[in-house]
Protein backbone atom coordinates (compact mmCIF):
# COMPACT_ATOMS: atom_id res chain seq x y z
CA UNK A 1 0.00 0.00 0.00
CA UNK A 2 2.61 2.45 1.19
CA UNK A 3 4.67 1.42 -2.43
CA UNK A 4 1.62 2.80 -4.23
CA UNK A 5 1.07 5.53 -2.70
CA UNK A 6 4.76 6.67 -3.41
CA UNK A 7 4.67 5.12 -6.79
CA UNK A 8 1.86 7.28 -7.42
CA UNK A 9 3.66 10.04 -6.51
CA UNK A 10 6.68 9.21 -7.96
CA UNK A 11 5.42 9.27 -11.10
CA UNK A 12 2.18 12.16 -10.73
CA UNK A 13 3.68 13.70 -13.77
CA UNK A 14 2.96 10.37 -15.93
CA UNK A 15 -0.26 9.80 -14.58
CA UNK A 16 -1.15 13.07 -15.15
CA UNK A 17 -0.15 13.38 -18.61
CA UNK A 18 -2.25 10.28 -18.94
CA UNK A 19 -5.02 11.38 -17.42
CA UNK A 20 -5.18 14.58 -19.69
CA UNK A 21 -4.58 12.39 -22.84
CA UNK A 22 -7.34 10.00 -21.87
CA UNK A 23 -9.73 13.23 -21.36
CA UNK A 24 -8.32 14.68 -24.84
CA UNK A 25 -8.71 11.36 -26.93
CA UNK A 26 -12.13 10.07 -25.69
CA UNK A 27 -14.01 12.35 -27.34
CA UNK A 28 -11.66 13.17 -30.07
CA UNK A 29 -13.78 13.28 -33.66
CA UNK A 30 -16.95 13.53 -32.19
CA UNK A 31 -19.09 16.35 -32.86
CA UNK A 32 -20.07 17.41 -29.12
CA UNK A 33 -16.58 16.48 -27.74
CA UNK A 34 -16.40 16.92 -24.27
CA UNK A 35 -20.44 17.26 -23.63
CA UNK A 36 -21.25 13.49 -23.48
CA UNK A 37 -19.67 13.08 -20.28
CA UNK A 38 -22.96 15.22 -19.83
CA UNK A 39 -25.09 14.27 -21.72
CA UNK A 40 -24.32 10.41 -21.09
CA UNK A 41 -25.58 10.45 -17.35
CA UNK A 42 -28.39 13.02 -18.40
CA UNK A 43 -29.52 11.07 -21.65
CA UNK A 44 -29.80 7.63 -19.22
CA UNK A 45 -31.80 9.66 -16.41
CA UNK A 46 -34.36 10.88 -19.27
CA UNK A 47 -34.67 7.06 -20.61
CA UNK A 48 -35.62 6.16 -16.32
CA UNK A 49 -37.59 9.06 -16.19
CA UNK A 50 -39.78 8.03 -18.96
CA UNK A 51 -39.72 4.31 -18.07
CA UNK A 52 -41.11 4.64 -14.45
CA UNK A 53 -43.47 7.72 -14.51
CA UNK A 54 -44.87 7.07 -18.23
CA UNK A 55 -44.61 3.51 -19.08
CA UNK A 56 -44.64 2.01 -15.18
CA UNK A 57 -46.59 4.28 -13.56
CA UNK A 58 -44.64 3.47 -10.70
CA UNK A 59 -46.31 5.64 -8.63
CA UNK A 60 -45.60 3.29 -5.89
CA UNK A 61 -42.05 4.91 -5.40
CA UNK A 62 -44.02 8.43 -5.05
CA UNK A 63 -40.64 10.25 -4.98
CA UNK A 64 -41.31 13.71 -5.60
CA UNK A 65 -38.74 15.38 -8.16
CA UNK A 66 -37.74 11.86 -9.17
CA UNK A 67 -35.69 13.13 -12.16
CA UNK A 68 -33.37 14.59 -9.44
CA UNK A 69 -33.77 12.21 -6.81
CA UNK A 70 -32.17 9.92 -9.82
CA UNK A 71 -29.40 12.02 -11.08
CA UNK A 72 -27.97 12.42 -7.36
CA UNK A 73 -27.03 8.91 -8.00
CA UNK A 74 -27.03 8.29 -11.74
CA UNK A 75 -23.98 10.91 -12.13
CA UNK A 76 -21.99 8.99 -9.50
CA UNK A 77 -22.55 5.84 -10.59
CA UNK A 78 -21.97 6.79 -14.17
CA UNK A 79 -18.15 7.83 -13.00
CA UNK A 80 -18.18 4.27 -11.58
CA UNK A 81 -19.16 2.29 -14.62
CA UNK A 82 -17.21 4.31 -17.07
CA UNK A 83 -14.20 4.23 -14.95
CA UNK A 84 -14.61 0.43 -14.78
CA UNK A 85 -15.08 0.30 -18.49
CA UNK A 86 -12.29 2.23 -19.97
CA UNK A 87 -10.12 0.51 -17.17
CA UNK A 88 -10.71 -3.26 -18.49
CA UNK A 89 -8.62 -2.89 -21.14
CA UNK A 90 -5.94 -0.08 -19.74
CA UNK A 91 -2.96 -2.22 -19.87
CA UNK A 92 -3.43 -4.13 -23.12
CA UNK A 93 -4.32 -0.81 -25.36
CA UNK A 94 -1.21 0.09 -23.86
CA UNK A 95 0.29 -3.02 -24.88
CA UNK A 96 2.93 -1.44 -27.18
CA UNK A 97 4.61 0.57 -24.81
CA UNK A 98 4.80 -1.93 -22.14
CA UNK A 99 6.67 -3.90 -24.67
CA UNK A 100 8.80 -0.94 -25.55
CA UNK A 101 10.09 1.10 -22.35
CA UNK A 102 9.88 0.02 -18.71
CA UNK A 103 6.67 1.99 -17.52
CA UNK A 104 5.26 1.12 -14.18
CA UNK A 105 2.22 -0.44 -14.87
CA UNK A 106 -0.19 0.61 -11.95
CA UNK A 107 -0.20 4.34 -14.07
CA UNK A 108 -2.94 3.17 -16.21
CA UNK A 109 -5.94 2.49 -14.82
CA UNK A 110 -4.99 4.85 -12.26
CA UNK A 111 -5.05 7.50 -14.92
CA UNK A 112 -8.31 6.39 -16.09
CA UNK A 113 -10.32 6.70 -12.71
CA UNK A 114 -8.71 9.75 -12.04
CA UNK A 115 -10.10 11.32 -16.11
CA UNK A 116 -13.43 9.87 -14.87
CA UNK A 117 -13.52 11.27 -11.46
CA UNK A 118 -12.43 14.84 -13.48
CA UNK A 119 -15.35 14.61 -15.54
CA UNK A 120 -17.69 13.14 -12.93
CA UNK A 121 -16.27 16.50 -10.88
CA UNK A 122 -17.23 18.55 -13.68
CA UNK A 123 -20.49 16.91 -14.18
CA UNK A 124 -21.87 18.12 -10.55
CA UNK A 125 -21.86 21.49 -12.26
CA UNK A 126 -24.83 21.20 -14.59
CA UNK A 127 -26.37 18.77 -11.52
CA UNK A 128 -26.11 21.80 -9.28
CA UNK A 129 -28.14 23.43 -11.93
CA UNK A 130 -30.89 21.26 -11.96
CA UNK A 131 -31.10 21.23 -8.42
CA UNK A 132 -31.49 25.43 -8.60
CA UNK A 133 -34.34 25.09 -11.38
CA UNK A 134 -36.44 22.06 -9.89
CA UNK A 135 -36.20 24.39 -6.75
CA UNK A 136 -34.23 21.92 -4.67
CA UNK A 137 -32.05 24.15 -1.70
CA UNK A 138 -28.72 23.53 -1.36
CA UNK A 139 -27.37 22.06 1.77
CA UNK A 140 -24.87 22.42 4.04
CA UNK A 141 -24.60 18.80 3.59
CA UNK A 142 -22.35 19.80 -0.09
CA UNK A 143 -19.64 19.66 2.31
CA UNK A 144 -20.01 15.73 2.90
CA UNK A 145 -19.61 15.36 -0.69
CA UNK A 146 -15.70 14.65 -0.35
CA UNK A 147 -16.59 11.60 1.70
CA UNK A 148 -18.55 9.88 -0.91
CA UNK A 149 -16.30 10.44 -3.47
CA UNK A 150 -13.04 9.43 -2.16
CA UNK A 151 -14.59 5.94 -1.21
CA UNK A 152 -16.01 5.57 -4.66
CA UNK A 153 -12.78 6.59 -6.76
CA UNK A 154 -11.04 4.47 -4.59
CA UNK A 155 -13.50 1.36 -4.97
CA UNK A 156 -13.11 2.06 -8.68
CA UNK A 157 -9.06 2.10 -8.71
CA UNK A 158 -9.25 -1.30 -7.08
CA UNK A 159 -12.09 -2.39 -9.00
CA UNK A 160 -9.81 -0.86 -12.15
CA UNK A 161 -6.83 -2.99 -11.20
CA UNK A 162 -8.53 -5.80 -10.85
CA UNK A 163 -10.27 -6.03 -14.14
CA UNK A 164 -7.05 -4.54 -16.09
CA UNK A 165 -4.92 -6.92 -15.20
CA UNK A 166 -7.33 -10.17 -15.67
CA UNK A 167 -7.86 -9.03 -18.58
CA UNK A 168 -4.33 -9.03 -19.97
CA UNK A 169 -4.65 -12.85 -19.49
CA UNK A 170 -8.16 -13.09 -20.75
CA UNK A 171 -9.40 -10.71 -23.08
CA UNK A 172 -13.07 -12.15 -21.83
CA UNK A 173 -13.10 -9.72 -18.74
CA UNK A 174 -14.16 -7.23 -21.17
CA UNK A 175 -17.01 -8.58 -21.94
CA UNK A 176 -17.78 -9.83 -18.33
CA UNK A 177 -17.48 -6.22 -16.66
CA UNK A 178 -19.68 -4.63 -19.13
CA UNK A 179 -23.02 -7.39 -18.20
CA UNK A 180 -21.62 -7.19 -14.58
CA UNK A 181 -22.16 -3.73 -14.73
CA UNK A 182 -25.05 -3.57 -16.54
CA UNK A 183 -26.51 -6.17 -13.86
CA UNK A 184 -25.14 -4.66 -10.54
CA UNK A 185 -26.56 -1.18 -11.91
CA UNK A 186 -30.00 -2.47 -10.83
CA UNK A 187 -28.62 -4.19 -7.46
CA UNK A 188 -26.79 -0.06 -6.52
CA UNK A 189 -29.56 2.12 -5.00
CA UNK A 190 -29.69 4.42 -8.22
CA UNK A 191 -33.42 4.55 -9.94
CA UNK A 192 -34.44 3.18 -6.06
CA UNK A 193 -33.34 3.87 -2.59
CA UNK A 194 -33.24 1.24 0.13
CA UNK A 195 -36.22 3.06 1.63
CA UNK A 196 -38.53 1.96 -0.53
CA UNK A 197 -37.71 -1.91 -0.64
CA UNK A 198 -39.32 -3.88 1.51
CA UNK A 199 -36.53 -4.27 4.73
CA UNK A 200 -36.66 -7.94 4.56
CA UNK A 201 -34.10 -7.18 1.35
CA UNK A 202 -32.21 -4.77 3.19
CA UNK A 203 -29.89 -7.70 4.53
CA UNK A 204 -28.98 -8.87 1.26
CA UNK A 205 -28.64 -5.42 -0.41
CA UNK A 206 -26.42 -4.23 2.74
CA UNK A 207 -23.82 -6.43 1.36
CA UNK A 208 -23.43 -3.60 -1.90
CA UNK A 209 -19.87 -2.13 -1.58
CA UNK A 210 -21.36 0.58 -3.44
CA UNK A 211 -24.50 0.65 -0.77
CA UNK A 212 -22.88 3.52 1.23
CA UNK A 213 -21.06 5.42 -1.54
CA UNK A 214 -24.07 5.97 -3.44
CA UNK A 215 -26.71 6.33 -0.57
CA UNK A 216 -24.39 9.49 0.45
CA UNK A 217 -24.16 11.44 -2.76
CA UNK A 218 -28.16 11.13 -2.75
CA UNK A 219 -28.00 11.67 0.60
CA UNK A 220 -26.06 14.95 0.50
CA UNK A 221 -27.16 16.22 -2.75
CA UNK A 222 -31.25 15.41 -2.65
CA UNK A 223 -32.13 15.27 1.24
CA UNK A 224 -29.86 17.29 2.56
CA UNK A 225 -29.03 15.23 5.33
CA UNK A 226 -25.96 13.16 6.70
CA UNK A 227 -24.82 9.56 7.22
CA UNK A 228 -24.53 8.07 10.32
CA UNK A 229 -20.85 8.40 11.35
CA UNK A 230 -20.45 4.42 11.15
CA UNK A 231 -21.59 4.71 7.42
CA UNK A 232 -18.91 7.35 6.64
CA UNK A 233 -16.31 5.69 8.57
CA UNK A 234 -17.39 2.51 5.70
CA UNK A 235 -17.77 4.47 2.81
CA UNK A 236 -14.16 5.28 2.96
CA UNK A 237 -12.89 1.72 4.34
CA UNK A 238 -14.53 -0.26 1.73
CA UNK A 239 -12.92 1.96 -0.96
CA UNK A 240 -9.42 1.50 0.82
CA UNK A 241 -10.19 -2.25 1.17
CA UNK A 242 -11.00 -3.04 -2.31
CA UNK A 243 -8.05 -0.74 -3.43
CA UNK A 244 -5.32 -2.85 -1.06
CA UNK A 245 -6.74 -5.85 -2.48
CA UNK A 246 -7.21 -4.47 -5.85
CA UNK A 247 -3.72 -3.73 -6.38
CA UNK A 248 -1.98 -6.66 -4.12
CA UNK A 249 -3.60 -8.59 -7.00
CA UNK A 250 -2.51 -6.46 -9.84
CA UNK A 251 1.37 -6.41 -8.44
CA UNK A 252 1.29 -10.60 -8.17
CA UNK A 253 0.46 -10.40 -12.48
CA UNK A 254 2.36 -7.02 -13.67
CA UNK A 255 5.63 -8.78 -14.17
CA UNK A 256 4.62 -10.80 -17.39
CA UNK A 257 1.88 -7.96 -18.58
CA UNK A 258 4.59 -6.92 -21.08
CA UNK A 259 5.10 -10.57 -22.34
CA UNK A 260 1.09 -11.09 -22.79
CA UNK A 261 0.29 -8.38 -24.01
CA UNK B 1 26.75 4.99 -7.82
CA UNK B 2 26.37 2.24 -4.67
CA UNK B 3 29.87 0.71 -5.81
CA UNK B 4 33.17 3.23 -5.37
CA UNK B 5 34.48 0.10 -7.53
CA UNK B 6 31.84 0.01 -9.96
CA UNK B 7 33.77 1.24 -13.88
CA UNK B 8 31.10 -0.94 -15.13
CA UNK B 9 27.52 0.84 -16.77
CA UNK B 10 25.93 -2.56 -17.13
CA UNK B 11 25.78 -6.07 -15.97
CA UNK B 12 24.34 -9.46 -16.19
CA UNK B 13 25.04 -12.38 -14.75
CA UNK B 14 23.86 -15.90 -16.21
CA UNK B 15 20.82 -14.82 -17.58
CA UNK B 16 17.78 -16.96 -18.83
CA UNK B 17 14.80 -15.96 -20.08
CA UNK B 18 11.97 -18.59 -20.81
CA UNK B 19 9.25 -17.40 -22.69
CA UNK B 20 5.61 -18.90 -21.40
CA UNK B 21 3.71 -18.62 -24.50
CA UNK B 22 -0.23 -19.78 -24.59
CA UNK B 23 -0.58 -22.60 -27.26
CA UNK B 24 -1.52 -20.66 -30.60
CA UNK B 25 -1.82 -17.61 -28.66
CA UNK B 26 -5.78 -17.57 -28.15
CA UNK B 27 -6.77 -16.72 -24.51
CA UNK B 28 -9.83 -16.67 -23.93
CA UNK B 29 -11.74 -18.67 -21.15
CA UNK B 30 -13.28 -21.12 -23.93
CA UNK B 31 -9.95 -22.15 -25.34
CA UNK B 32 -8.49 -22.68 -21.76
CA UNK B 33 -11.12 -25.14 -20.75
CA UNK B 34 -11.68 -26.88 -23.65
CA UNK B 35 -7.41 -27.47 -23.55
CA UNK B 36 -7.88 -28.42 -19.75
CA UNK B 37 -10.51 -30.53 -20.93
CA UNK B 38 -8.47 -32.43 -23.30
CA UNK B 39 -5.50 -32.08 -21.54
CA UNK B 40 -3.36 -30.38 -23.72
CA UNK B 41 -0.09 -28.60 -22.69
CA UNK B 42 -1.35 -25.08 -22.15
CA UNK B 43 1.83 -23.19 -22.57
CA UNK B 44 4.84 -23.63 -24.44
CA UNK B 45 7.99 -22.63 -23.27
CA UNK B 46 10.46 -21.27 -25.27
CA UNK B 47 14.07 -20.37 -23.90
CA UNK B 48 15.61 -17.21 -25.38
CA UNK B 49 18.28 -16.71 -23.21
CA UNK B 50 20.29 -19.68 -22.02
CA UNK B 51 22.60 -18.59 -19.49
CA UNK B 52 24.05 -14.81 -20.71
CA UNK B 53 26.81 -12.84 -18.48
CA UNK B 54 28.39 -9.90 -19.86
CA UNK B 55 29.16 -6.64 -18.77
CA UNK B 56 29.24 -3.31 -20.36
CA UNK B 57 32.09 -0.66 -18.94
CA UNK B 58 31.21 3.10 -18.52
CA UNK B 59 32.08 5.23 -21.96
CA UNK B 60 31.97 1.69 -23.88
CA UNK B 61 29.65 1.20 -26.76
CA UNK B 62 28.80 -2.51 -27.06
CA UNK B 63 27.63 -3.81 -30.30
CA UNK B 64 25.13 -7.09 -30.29
CA UNK B 65 24.90 -9.09 -33.46
CA UNK B 66 23.46 -12.75 -34.45
CA UNK B 67 20.72 -13.84 -36.75
CA UNK B 68 17.01 -13.48 -36.03
CA UNK B 69 15.36 -14.90 -32.91
CA UNK B 70 19.29 -15.13 -31.17
CA UNK B 71 18.05 -13.46 -28.47
CA UNK B 72 19.59 -9.53 -29.53
CA UNK B 73 16.23 -8.23 -28.23
CA UNK B 74 15.34 -9.63 -25.14
CA UNK B 75 18.78 -8.79 -23.88
CA UNK B 76 18.05 -5.17 -24.71
CA UNK B 77 14.58 -5.55 -22.53
CA UNK B 78 15.88 -7.21 -19.92
CA UNK B 79 18.60 -3.98 -19.37
CA UNK B 80 15.95 -1.86 -20.06
CA UNK B 81 13.54 -3.35 -17.14
CA UNK B 82 10.79 -4.28 -19.31
CA UNK B 83 10.65 -7.28 -17.65
CA UNK B 84 12.51 -9.39 -15.28
CA UNK B 85 14.94 -12.27 -16.13
CA UNK B 86 13.83 -15.71 -15.89
CA UNK B 87 16.92 -16.55 -13.79
CA UNK B 88 20.04 -14.10 -13.68
CA UNK B 89 20.84 -10.94 -11.97
CA UNK B 90 21.02 -7.77 -13.74
CA UNK B 91 22.68 -4.34 -12.84
CA UNK B 92 22.22 -0.84 -14.39
CA UNK B 93 23.69 2.29 -13.25
CA UNK B 94 22.70 5.08 -14.88
CA UNK B 95 19.35 6.57 -16.34
CA UNK B 96 18.80 4.08 -19.38
CA UNK B 97 17.16 5.62 -22.83
CA UNK B 98 15.48 2.64 -24.47
CA UNK B 99 15.44 3.88 -28.13
CA UNK B 100 14.10 -0.32 -28.74
CA UNK B 101 12.15 0.26 -31.41
CA UNK B 102 11.33 4.29 -32.53
CA UNK B 103 8.00 5.22 -31.75
CA UNK B 104 7.99 3.74 -28.03
CA UNK B 105 4.82 5.41 -26.42
CA UNK B 106 3.82 7.21 -29.45
CA UNK B 107 0.21 7.69 -29.41
CA UNK B 108 -1.53 8.20 -33.07
CA UNK B 109 -4.02 10.47 -32.14
CA UNK B 110 -2.08 13.02 -30.24
CA UNK B 111 0.22 15.31 -31.98
CA UNK B 112 4.03 15.39 -32.93
CA UNK B 113 4.50 17.90 -29.53
CA UNK B 114 1.70 16.17 -27.27
CA UNK B 115 4.09 12.88 -27.96
CA UNK B 116 6.72 14.02 -27.36
CA UNK B 117 6.16 15.72 -23.49
CA UNK B 118 4.48 11.92 -23.47
CA UNK B 119 7.39 9.77 -24.63
CA UNK B 120 9.93 12.30 -21.94
CA UNK B 121 7.36 11.96 -19.40
CA UNK B 122 7.88 8.14 -19.35
CA UNK B 123 10.97 8.37 -19.07
CA UNK B 124 11.09 10.08 -16.07
CA UNK B 125 11.11 14.05 -17.10
CA UNK B 126 8.79 16.60 -16.40
CA UNK B 127 6.50 18.42 -18.66
CA UNK B 128 8.27 21.84 -17.88
CA UNK B 129 11.44 20.13 -18.78
CA UNK B 130 10.24 18.92 -22.26
CA UNK B 131 8.56 21.87 -23.25
CA UNK B 132 12.23 23.58 -23.24
CA UNK B 133 13.93 20.52 -25.46
CA UNK B 134 11.00 20.46 -27.66
CA UNK B 135 13.07 22.93 -29.97
CA UNK B 136 16.20 20.70 -29.73
CA UNK B 137 14.50 17.82 -30.71
CA UNK B 138 12.53 19.31 -33.46
CA UNK B 139 15.41 21.06 -34.76
CA UNK B 140 17.15 17.80 -34.77
CA UNK B 141 14.05 15.34 -36.31
CA UNK B 142 13.68 18.55 -39.30
CA UNK B 143 9.75 18.45 -38.35
CA UNK B 144 8.81 21.59 -37.29
CA UNK B 145 6.54 22.09 -39.86
CA UNK B 146 4.49 19.20 -38.75
CA UNK B 147 4.65 19.18 -35.00
CA UNK B 148 1.31 20.33 -34.35
CA UNK B 149 -0.59 17.43 -36.46
CA UNK B 150 -1.51 14.31 -35.06
CA UNK B 151 1.06 11.40 -35.23
CA UNK B 152 -1.40 9.36 -37.92
CA UNK B 153 -0.17 11.99 -40.45
CA UNK B 154 3.62 11.24 -40.19
CA UNK B 155 5.32 8.53 -42.71
CA UNK B 156 7.30 5.70 -40.64
CA UNK B 157 10.52 7.62 -41.42
CA UNK B 158 9.07 10.92 -39.68
CA UNK B 159 8.07 9.05 -36.91
CA UNK B 160 11.40 7.67 -36.42
CA UNK B 161 12.71 10.77 -36.90
CA UNK B 162 11.13 12.08 -33.80
CA UNK B 163 11.87 8.74 -31.66
CA UNK B 164 15.61 8.97 -32.15
CA UNK B 165 15.35 13.00 -31.58
CA UNK B 166 13.73 12.18 -28.54
CA UNK B 167 15.63 9.65 -27.11
CA UNK B 168 19.01 11.67 -27.49
CA UNK B 169 17.79 14.37 -26.55
CA UNK B 170 17.00 13.80 -23.03
CA UNK B 171 20.83 13.03 -22.46
CA UNK B 172 20.66 9.41 -21.03
CA UNK B 173 23.98 7.96 -19.29
CA UNK B 174 23.01 4.67 -21.05
CA UNK B 175 21.07 4.37 -24.86
CA UNK B 176 19.91 1.46 -26.18
CA UNK B 177 19.30 1.32 -30.03
CA UNK B 178 18.11 -1.67 -31.80
CA UNK B 179 17.92 -2.24 -35.57
CA UNK B 180 16.31 1.88 -36.11
CA UNK B 181 18.39 3.18 -38.14
CA UNK B 182 16.79 1.05 -41.21
CA UNK B 183 13.70 3.19 -41.13
CA UNK B 184 15.37 6.59 -42.00
CA UNK B 185 16.97 8.08 -45.18
CA UNK B 186 20.40 7.52 -45.66
CA UNK B 187 20.57 12.00 -44.79
CA UNK B 188 19.19 11.00 -41.86
CA UNK B 189 20.77 7.86 -40.96
CA UNK B 190 24.49 10.09 -41.39
CA UNK B 191 22.71 12.40 -38.59
CA UNK B 192 22.03 9.37 -36.25
CA UNK B 193 26.08 8.34 -36.55
CA UNK B 194 27.23 11.39 -36.33
CA UNK B 195 25.12 11.63 -32.90
CA UNK B 196 25.94 8.44 -32.12
CA UNK B 197 29.56 9.03 -32.41
CA UNK B 198 29.35 11.96 -30.44
CA UNK B 199 27.48 10.16 -27.55
CA UNK B 200 30.68 8.19 -27.42
CA UNK B 201 33.09 11.31 -27.38
CA UNK B 202 31.19 12.01 -24.41
CA UNK B 203 31.98 9.00 -22.71
CA UNK B 204 28.25 8.07 -22.56
CA UNK B 205 27.68 4.25 -22.67
CA UNK B 206 25.66 2.42 -25.51
CA UNK B 207 24.24 -1.16 -26.47
CA UNK B 208 23.75 -1.18 -30.00
CA UNK B 209 21.98 -3.85 -31.80
CA UNK B 210 22.57 -3.98 -35.65
CA UNK B 211 22.35 -5.96 -38.72
CA UNK B 212 23.88 -3.17 -40.36
CA UNK B 213 28.14 -4.67 -40.31
CA UNK B 214 29.04 -1.79 -41.45
CA UNK B 215 27.38 0.92 -38.86
CA UNK B 216 28.50 -2.10 -35.94
CA UNK B 217 32.11 -1.50 -37.36
CA UNK B 218 31.46 2.20 -37.23
CA UNK B 219 30.51 2.92 -33.57
CA UNK B 220 31.46 -0.41 -31.57
CA UNK B 221 33.96 -0.60 -29.36
CA UNK B 222 33.48 -4.50 -28.44
CA UNK B 223 31.10 -6.78 -30.10
CA UNK B 224 29.23 -9.92 -28.43
CA UNK B 225 27.67 -12.65 -31.01
CA UNK B 226 24.48 -14.10 -29.61
CA UNK B 227 23.22 -17.66 -31.19
CA UNK B 228 20.45 -19.70 -30.27
CA UNK B 229 20.02 -17.58 -27.11
CA UNK B 230 24.21 -18.45 -26.05
CA UNK B 231 27.10 -16.35 -26.10
CA UNK B 232 28.90 -17.53 -29.10
CA UNK B 233 32.01 -14.75 -29.51
CA UNK B 234 32.92 -11.74 -27.97
CA UNK B 235 35.91 -9.41 -29.07
CA UNK B 236 37.01 -6.58 -31.57
CA UNK B 237 34.31 -6.04 -34.02
CA UNK B 238 36.15 -7.26 -36.89
CA UNK B 239 36.81 -10.81 -35.19
CA UNK B 240 33.60 -11.00 -34.09
CA UNK B 241 32.13 -10.04 -36.98
CA UNK B 242 33.82 -12.18 -39.30
CA UNK B 243 32.97 -15.18 -37.05
CA UNK B 244 29.79 -14.15 -37.71
CA UNK B 245 29.63 -14.43 -41.09
CA UNK B 246 31.62 -17.54 -40.89
CA UNK B 247 28.83 -18.92 -39.24
CA UNK B 248 26.39 -17.77 -41.74
CA UNK B 249 28.00 -19.79 -44.12
CA UNK B 250 28.40 -23.07 -41.77
CA UNK B 251 24.44 -22.52 -41.75
CA UNK B 252 23.97 -22.73 -45.41
CA UNK B 253 21.13 -20.91 -46.88
CA UNK B 254 18.76 -19.21 -44.54
CA UNK B 255 16.73 -22.05 -42.95
CA UNK B 256 13.49 -21.57 -40.71
CA UNK B 257 14.06 -20.48 -37.12
CA UNK B 258 14.32 -23.14 -34.45
CA UNK B 259 10.79 -22.94 -32.31
CA UNK B 260 12.61 -25.00 -29.65
CA UNK B 261 9.28 -26.40 -27.61
CA UNK B 262 9.53 -28.13 -24.81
Amino acid sequence: MLELVHDAYRYRELIWVLTLKELKIRYKGSLLGYFWSLLNPLLMTAVYVVVFTAFARVGRFDIENYPIFLMCAMFPWTFYQQALSYSVDSIVNNGSLLRKVYVPKMVFPLAVVLANGINFLLSLLPLAFFLWFFGIPFHKTWLYLPVPLVGLALFAAGCGFVVSAANVFFRDTEHIVQVFLRAYFFFCPVIYDLRHIDPKYHFLLSWNPLLYALDGFRLALFYGELPSAGQAVLTVAIGLLALLLGYAFFRRFQDSFPLYV
Amino acid sequence: MADAGNHFKIRLRDIRQRYKRIRKRSRSLRETLRRLYRREPILKQFDALKGVSFAVASGETLGLIGRNGSGKSTVLKIIARIFPPTAGTVEVNGAVSPLIELGAGFHLDLTGRENVVLAGVILGFTRREMEKKLDPILDFAGLQDFIDTPLRTYSSGMAARLGFAVATEIDPDILLVDEVLAVGDVGFQEKCLARMNNFRRLGKTMVFVSHDMDQVRQVCDRVLLLHEGELLAEGKPDEVIRRYLDLLRELGPDRPLRQRIR
